[in-house]
């Protein structure tokens, strides 16, 4: 199920909130549970039993490793079963047919082999197991003793299909007592209203700008075409999923759990190791947690240092799919993030901060060309159009068509990817002395961008969250 | 199970009489002289693999190419009743654009009074299996609709249709045969 549906706005979420709220404390997490198996069952009944078998297993593990603690080796051994057996799930549901089918194609023969398709959240549930039994491992957190209260952790529906990670130890006293009320609901419903609202009025609005982009021959191509579509990418995947981080952050403030931020204004940032900071915040957290840093940070010296870069970006190419391109796309960022590190970080610091907005959305730019191109070769090509390789016209018709029916759009875009359109928010909104005024014109900005979203989601297809699949 | 954080040797109830009653777990664990917890990993170690397997062989799609799936189906077809259609047809009743996927098989009856038909579609991608599915839902529905007033035998086949997905592949098959010719679909990949 979608969060941007209506079956979800109108059927689903005000039933279990009123469920939620009237039922006493101790069968709050009952309720969410049945709530999160509806929700997970929905779009995806056949993996239904494979994400209940996959949080019992990591019950059962990490309680084996908490009671096996006194024999550092069985405790070990617990451990690599562990972590072994999620990633040979995560391995076979998401890139055994990957790597089959590049074996029929590098050797040329063609080996028949069975595919299934990839559970929905499942590369995030998997990471967040991984994060528990590490955390049990090492004493950082006990094993979870309640298989309720361990079920709600991995698959609470408000972070189940796309997260954000939220890491166990400091989720986990929000499992004993959840905290409900009027201003929870509030809070929460209004960084809800305001996900929706970017989802719909702006990524889905923005995806249709690409796709046209996507949908046109290649060869027919203008540079300014092809800057229009990676800009409309951009924004479309910027708001597409911190529009669903913000509607799982809300959702959880109503049933009174703090999931943590996932984006920080990433299109701000000054250098794309700090984009990287902004960005999908909760992922970078868990790869600098659980990989950069056993591997060493950047505690060795530069080989060390720099090889523990590339492996962690490599590993975050590979997690975002099973693409030889997203593969592309992790090694790019790790050789930007080492040149930003080694070679031009200091020289960068001196340029004024409009260049270096201007060269981090460049750099970020040529990334989401190897994100969203269908393969390797059609990426290339598609760079080589925007940097104006080969006879190509600057501007044609196309372009020009496109950014005059959508010039506001992206005007709004802007304003709301940066700081600016939140406190263009505040003045139109909080400038009022009077509170009573001030609360009156909060609720009516929330309520028209409520309604204006479900007059597009109405009239418009529920597209789905370009996350969920990942 | 117990909650205050100790181990979870023991599991079960204890009765009136003092004598603790365990449960399937606790008495394997005793069995093998491990710890309830280390059972029930393995054994849910063990069910995913059974539960993998599973999926695999009743929803796994398949790499074998569309030409042999197709060739396994059509020799086990009744084409007594049946008419091979083309790319046209699939347009007409379906609403689809045969070129538009990696392959397509249809065949359907040349009586209008018969309901009768066979159509195997391998997609190029997610998107489209559920366009497909879209299209064949709304295919079976019409159809069924209009059988109902006067040939009620004939809605009551398109109602028993079988109608697979696997990976890429969609099959349908609308016939007094469906279950077998799914079947022959099922073993072809």
């Amino acid at each position: 199920m979608q969060f941007s549906s209506i079956v979800f706005i109108f059927v689903f979420l005000p039933f279990i909130v009123t469920a939620y709220y009237l039922v006493p404390q101790k069968f709050k997490t009952p309720v969410m549970l049945v709530a999160s198996l509806v929700f997970y069952a929905w779009g995806e009944p056949v993996y239904l039993v494979l994400l209940i078998l996959s949080v019992a297993f990591n019950y059962f593990c990490g309680n084996d490793i908490e009671e096996r603690r006194g024999e550092p080796w069985l405790a070990r051994r617990s451990l690599f079963v562990g972590v072994a057996v999620n990633l040979l799930i995560l391995g076979f549901f998401k890139y055994y047919g990957w790597l089959l089918g590049t074996f029929n194609t590098l050797f040329s023969v063609s080996i028949p082999y069975r595919v299934l398709s990839l559970p929905i959240g499942l590369s995030f549930y998997t990471l967040q197991a991984l994060g528990y039994l590490v955390d049990v491992y090492h004493g950082e957190a006990k094993a979870q003793k309640n298989v309720f209260r361990f079920a709600l952790y991995m698959m609470m529906f408000p972070k189940l299909g796309a997260g954000p990670l939220v890491q166990y130890a400091s989720f986990e006293p929000q499992l004993e007592r959840q905290v409900v009320n009027v201003y929870t609901l509030g809070r929460g419903a209004s960084k809800f209203v305001c996900g929706l609202a970017k989802k719909v009025l702006l990524a889905d609005r923005m995806g249709e700008v690409f796709a046209q982009v996507y949908a046109l021959q290649m060869e027919t191509f203008s540079i300014l075409t092809a800057w229009v579509g990676v800009v409309a990418f951009a924004f479309q995947i910027y708001f597409d999923f911190s529009g669903y981080s913000d509607m799982a952050q809300g959702l959880g403030m109503m049933f009174g759990f703090e999931l943590g931020i996932n984006f920080r204004y990433p299109y701000t940032a000054k250098s794309v190791a700090e984009f990287w900071r902004r960005w999908h915040v909760s992922l970078g957290s868990w790869f600098k947690k659980y990989v950069y840093i056993p591997l060493g940070g950047n505690r060795g010296d530069t080989t060390a240092c720099v090889r523990n870069i590339f492996v962690v970006w490599l590993l975050i190419g590979v997690w975002h799919g099973a693409k030889w391109n997203l593969v592309l796309w992790g090694f790019f960022f790790g050789v930007v993030v080492v040149l930003e590190k080694y070679v031009w970080g200091g020289w960068l610091a001196g340029f004024p901060d409009f260049v270096r907005h201007i060269y981090t959305f460049v750099v970020v730019s040529i990334g989401w060309v190897l994100f969203f191109g269908s393969d390797t070769g059609y990426a290339m090509d598609y760079l080589e159009i925007m940097f104006g390789f080969g006879r190509r016209a600057l501007v044609d018709q196309q372009s020009l068509y496109l950014i005059v029916t959508h010039w506001a759009l992206f005007v709004l875009c802007v304003l709301c990817s940066s700081m600016r359109g939140w406190d263009l928010f505040r003045t139109m909104t909080e400038g009022y002395k009077n509170v009573l005024v001030r609360r009156l014109a909060v609720s009516v900005f929330y309520l028209l961008l409520f309604v204006v979203s479900i007059a597009f989601l109405a009239t418009e297809e529920c597209v789905p969250f370009l996350y969920y699949a990942v | 199970m117990t909650e205050d954080g100790g181990k979870m040797r023991m599991v079960g109830k204890t009765r009136k009489n003092g004598i603790k009653k365990k449960s399937g777990l606790a008495l394997l664990a005793d069995m093998f002289s491990i710890s309830v917890t280390a059972v029930g990993k393995w054994l849910v170690m063990a069910l995913i693999l059974a539960y993998v397997a599973f999926l695999l062989w009743y929803t796994g799609g398949s790499t074998k190419p569309f030409e042999e799936v197709a060739q396994a189906v059509e020799n086990n077809l009744n084409t007594e009743n049946l008419v091979k259609r083309d790319g046209q047809a699939l347009k007409r009743y379906y609403g689809l654009n045969s070129a538009d996927y990696a392959g397509v098989l249809f065949y359907s009856s040349e009586f209008s009074i018969s309901a009768e038909e066979v159509l195997i579609i391998e997609a190029n991608s997610e998107t489209q299996v559920q366009e497909i599915r879209d299209a064949v839902e709304a295919r079976l529905e019409g159809r069924k609709e209009n059988f109902s007033d006067y040939a009620p035998k004939q809605a009551m086949m398109i109602e028993q249709a079988a109608i697979l997905v696997r990976g890429k592949y969609v099959f349908v098959a609308v016939s007094p045969d469906a279950e077998r010719y799914a079947e022959v679909f099922r073993k072809s990949l």
